[in-house]
């Protein structure tokens, strides 16, 4: 992330910045060939280009001289918290996507003991009791007061 | 303006059947219990209890219904406070001073403010509303797509005092969210954006995506963190904390009072509601402070600005609903079903021939109103405890329940994928400085921006001049302009005022 001669360059901010970017114009595009007609792009497409002139004024941003004042600004994160944030981002789309194909017991289950662990419990009697527990509680709790049926595997 | 003949029918009707008095407090602890529940709206709470009231009489199954509207106003700000998930879209400016109150250890205080403000608030909407209810009638009907247009754009235009650090990032946020929610098919009937995905024609599910930016987004961050509060000795739950809340709330009418005003006024216009007047509201408050720059790290005055207005914006609803039969919003569009369901039919007729019923929905709202208060103590007492669970627990379990949350709206898969997608986008936007609730604000009015100028174009024929023509609109525009210019103004003097300060230190 840091550069020997003191040019600093957040690669995560760039990265967020071309993926706010690459939607943006997929957007406006997907906007124009839908039609020109002033009633489909009247907020569209004002917006898009402000949008992209917005994303350039921020780039600058994404380089800076490194000082000692910004180095100690932030509590430094180590590659192994972002390894955790990583993995509990993948366990949490995995339960997203998850909860038509195997029910939302399974997937609910699965999720809590892996997220639990990642989170730090590491008593795997009580990581795979309070995920049991608290799957049948909310399956039952929302099952009563939601007007939808969860699709289920086990319970 | 009041009817004095209606007014003691009213009295009379309250006070000879126990049948109207009996459903309030079931009605407001369902509203509160609902309300926390991420995910369960305020019209899903009561879309669900509708159907009983079939079996009450009118005036019981109105004020059951009413007292749910009550409680879940209040308990969208248990979860905004205590977790940074508004439980309704109405408490999002809460979670801005709210939540950082929470992790700072005032988790009781933030509670007993929200709690004070929303009953001062509701209070006082009520009391407005017995006094306006005819001219507020007058003047929503005069409310076009322009003017409409026009107090969307003094919403967006919100995002300058959101904006964190960097204006362009603020405003980037901003106007990244107005496109977001612009996708789908628009009001012209031409789809955009939609990836061929069909759920996508309606638009990005509004409340699964600002779940994903404002909460989960928040815990994926707190996972190398033990507890939400990290010093223990703060995180005890303590009544006489939470009631010095009350007392600080108290203390602060001024805000109160406009946060009330604002809340009646932006909450009687159909379509706009609670979502934009606890916003309104929120940058007035942090306009007019001395200590401005405080807001958005745990100011308290934020807080009850934000409560004010969203619990006032159901007098200013219900006024335009009585009034006019025009449901502003899902609650009170569920309050016409529960009309229709007892055959009658709501709007001007319905108030010129039974202002006592009128008079008597109103009354029971204050004592509602009251109630809240003590239920609420209660109920913010036990929520409290939300801060002594290790996050290890509290974040795994609190992502599922917004995931069932957000499955929970419409019974499709729509709900748990835009939160992920969204919740992804909000930890990094969060983590590189963008203020979140700027897109969450474009997501939830670009919308409302987009059909507003369209229907605005389509009835100008393009012409510029058409403006001219609405005063009404020009009278927003200006009160827009000026809002800016003092904001502008009041920022100039508070950096002239901590430049001399900060000079005088050194």
């Amino acid at each position: 992330m840091t550069r020997p001669q003191g040019l600093r360059i957040s690669f995560g901010h760039l990265a967020l910045l071309a993926v706010i970017c690459i939607a943006v114009i997929a957007y406006l595009l997907d906007a124009r060939a839908t039609s020109l007609k002033p009633n489909n792009l009247l907020l569209v497409q004002p917006a898009a280009l402000l949008a992209l002139v917005l994303i350039a004024m921020v780039i600058p941003q994404c380089f800076r001289r490194a000082s000692p004042d910004t180095e100690t600004d932030k509590p430094k994160e180590t590659w192994g918290d972002l390894a955790k944030v990583g993995a509990l981002i993948a366990a949490f789309i995995s339960l997203a996507l998850m909860l038509d194909v195997v029910g939302f017991d399974l997937a609910t289950f699965g999720f809590m003991v892996v997220a639990l662990f990642l989170c730090g419990e590491r008593n795997w009697l009580l990581n795979l009791g309070y995920s049991a527990v608290f799957t049948v509680l909310l399956i039952y709790g929302y099952g009563a007061i939601i007007p939808f049926p969860f699709p289920l595997t086990v319970l | 303006m009041i009817d004095f003949g209606a007014l003691d029918a009213a009295f009379a009707l309250l006070s000879s059947s126990w049948t109207a008095w009996v459903f309030v407090l079931p009605g407001l602890i369902i509203g509160l219990f609902f309300g926390a529940m991420p995910g369960i709206s305020i019209t899903m709470a009561m879309a669900i209890f509708l159907p009983m009231t079939l079996y009450m009489d009118f005036l019981p199954a109105i004020i059951f219904l009413t007292a749910i509207y009550t409680g879940a106003g209040f308990g969208g700000s248990v979860p905004a406070v205590l977790m940074n998930i508004p439980g309704t879209s109405s408490a999002l400016a809460t979670t801005f001073d709210g939540y950082p109150m929470a992790r700072q250890g005032r988790h009781n205080e933030a509670l007993g403010l929200a709690l004070t403000a929303s009953v001062l608030g509701c209070l006082a909407s009520y009391i407005l509303l017995l006094v306006l209810i005819a001219p507020v009638s007058h003047v929503v009907l005069k409310m076009g797509p322009l003017e409409l247009f026009v107090i969307a754009v003094w919403g967006l235009l919100l995002l300058g005092s959101l904006s964190g650090n960097s204006l362009p990032r603020g405003l980037l946020a901003g106007v990244f969210g107005v496109l977001l929610g612009t996708i789908g098919m628009n009001t012209a009937g031409f789809i955009r954006g939609t990836m061929g995905v069909p759920w996508l024609l309606d638009g990005i599910p509004t409340i699964p995506a600002m779940m994903g930016l404002l909460a989960a987004s928040q815990l994926l961050g707190l996972i190398n963190t033990s507890y939400l509060i990290e010093d223990e000795g703060l995180r005890k739950i303590s009544m006489p904390k939470i009631l010095s809340g009350v007392k600080m709330a108290v203390k602060e009418p001024k805000i109160i009072i406009r946060g009330t005003l604002i809340g009646v006024i932006v909450g009687s216009i159909p379509g706009v509601g609670s979502s934009i007047s606890n916003l309104l509201s929120y940058s007035e408050a942090q306009r007019t402070s001395d200590d401005g720059e405080s807001f958005g790290k745990g100011n308290p005055k934020g807080v009850i600005a934000a409560e004010a207005a969203n619990s006032s914006s159901e007098g200013g609803a219900m006024a335009t609903m009585l009034a006019l039969g025009i449901p502003g919003g899902g609650a009170t569009a569920i309050l016409l079903a529960a009309f229709a369901m007892h055959n009658i039919v709501g709007g001007p007729s319905f108030i010129a021939q039974n202002k006592d019923i009128v008079y008597a929905i109103i009354f029971s709202n204050f004592a509602q109103a009251m109630l809240l208060f003590f239920v609420g103590l209660g109920f913010v007492y036990l929520a409290g405890y939300v801060v002594r669970v290790p996050l290890r627990f509290l974040i795994p379990s609190v992502l599922v329940v917004s995931v069932f949350g957000s499955y929970a709206i419409d019974g499709s898969a729509s709900g748990p994928i835009t939160l992920a997608v969204f919740s992804v986008l909000g930890w990094a936007m969060v983590r590189y400085d963008y203020p979140v609730a700027a897109t969450v604000v474009g997501l939830l009015l670009g919308r409302l921006l987009e059909g507003n100028l369209l229907r605005s174009y389509q009835v100008s024929g393009g012409k510029l001049s058409y403006a001219l023509e609405r005063p009404g609109a020009l009278f927003i525009l200006a009160l827009l302009v000026l809002s800016i210019v003092l904001s502008v103004i009041s920022r100039a003097r508070k950096k002239r005022r901590l430049s001399v300060r900060d000079a005088a230190e050194s």
